[in-house]
């Protein structure tokens, strides 16, 4: 599996944005979204029990996502088609603010180490990436156990909070370069 | 309000400053975005509202939004810097420098205006808010970018004559 410090793998995949017909779908590379941090977190099956209840959690969160400059992505290894079909038949994800996205190629979730090796999909794995694309934490619970969306926002909020002025220069150190 | 009108109620033991202000914003060692931007964040660090408005109407003039974003934005991080180091530069207790500040500072990275601009944007805030490790730093990181110190100066001057605008200020609606 990726580790912090490594970069976070380039990819290009249809997501669900929203449930409005001929609207549903946007293609989403890892490009998008110049200037910000994003989580990325995924999920093992689409229309399955533990994972409407963290999604809608995140979806709640998003606002604080945004005011910290992260998108928040989701994703799965189900297709674009079985995420709208989700999103329109649960009432917690009608109005998801994210999009999902689909690796039904499993090439990105193969690419970050994270597909179950019993059932081939997705761990419960939760990626902070910051602006240059390099990931900054990393987490993965078992299939049945659900993440806690607050704990993430935290651990973005201590990643951002890092010293960018040269005021904390200590004589002898090499100046911040910014 | 505009800046004219603002110096005309300028009190005669302060006429200095009235004079001050014209040479100091008219000098030409800093660009016309260096010069308004350096009166934003200064009057904003001064905290008297009519020399923060009356430079804000005339700013506006002289400089686009993200600029008088970033000026905004270097008063108000450094703001809280200048505090924060000060005190760590301040104490004699030497552990203070390995704790972590956890403090958000995002906007200097992420201001969106030129870098040097806003690095010479902090300086004038530190000159004001009195904290001289921050002086230091900003003034080294400054002429590392090929700033000179006549440029570093002309600012520092803006700073100083519109700080004591601003007291006078405070002090005329008394």
């Amino acid at each position: 599996m990726l580790g912090v410090g490594e970069h976070f793998p380039a990819f290009s995949l249809s997501a669900t944005v929203s449930i409005d017909k001929g609207k549903a779908f946007q293609p989403i590379t890892g490009q998008d979204y110049p200037g910000k941090w994003k989580v990325y977190f995924f999920w093992p099956k689409d229309f399955t029990f533990v994972c409407p209840t963290e999604i809608a959690a995140f979806g709640k969160l998003n606002h604080e996502f945004q005011d910290r400059d992260a998108q928040v992505l989701g994703g799965s290894t189900d297709s674009e088609f079985v995420h709208l079909a989700w999103r329109q038949n649960h009432a917690d994800l009608k109005d998801l603010p994210f999009p999902m996205l689909a690796d039904i190629k499993r090439e990105l979730c193969a690419a970050l180490g994270i597909l179950d090796p019993k059932e081939g999909v997705a761990q419960r794995a939760t990626f902070v990436v910051d602006p240059e694309n390099i990931i900054r934490f990393v987490s993965v619970n078992d299939l049945s156990v659900g993440r806690n969306p607050q704990e993430v926002l935290r651990v973005l909020d201590a990643l951002q909070t890092d010293e960018l002025c040269p005021c904390n220069w200590q004589k002898g150190d090499a100046v911040l370069k910014v | 309000m505009e800046l004219e009108q603002l110096l005309e109620s300028c009190p005669e033991y302060a006429k200095d400053l009235k004079l001050n202000l014209g040479a100091v914003l008219r000098q030409t060692e800093l660009t016309e975005r260096q010069t308004w931007g350096t009166a934003v964040c200064s009057a904003m660090a001064s905290r008297n509202p009519r020399v923060l408005e009356a430079v804000l109407v005339e700013a506006a003039r002289h400089l686009d939004e993200p600029a008088l974003f970033a000026a905004r934005a270097a008063a108000a991080v450094m703001g809280m810097n200048n505090i924060f180091y000060r005190f760590r530069h301040l104490s004699t207790n030497e552990k203070y420098g390995s704790m972590p500040a956890r403090l958000r500072m995002q906007v200097i990275r992420t201001h969106g205006s030129d870098p040097v601009d806003f690095e010479l944007w902090c300086l004038a805030v530190s000159a004001i808010n009195g904290c001289g490790v921050c002086v230091d730093s900003h003034e080294k990181v400054l002429r590392e970018k090929g700033v000179g110190e006549e440029t570093i100066l002309a600012a520092v001057r803006i700073a100083s004559v519109i700080h004591a605008l601003a007291a006078v200020m405070d002090a005329v609606t008394v």
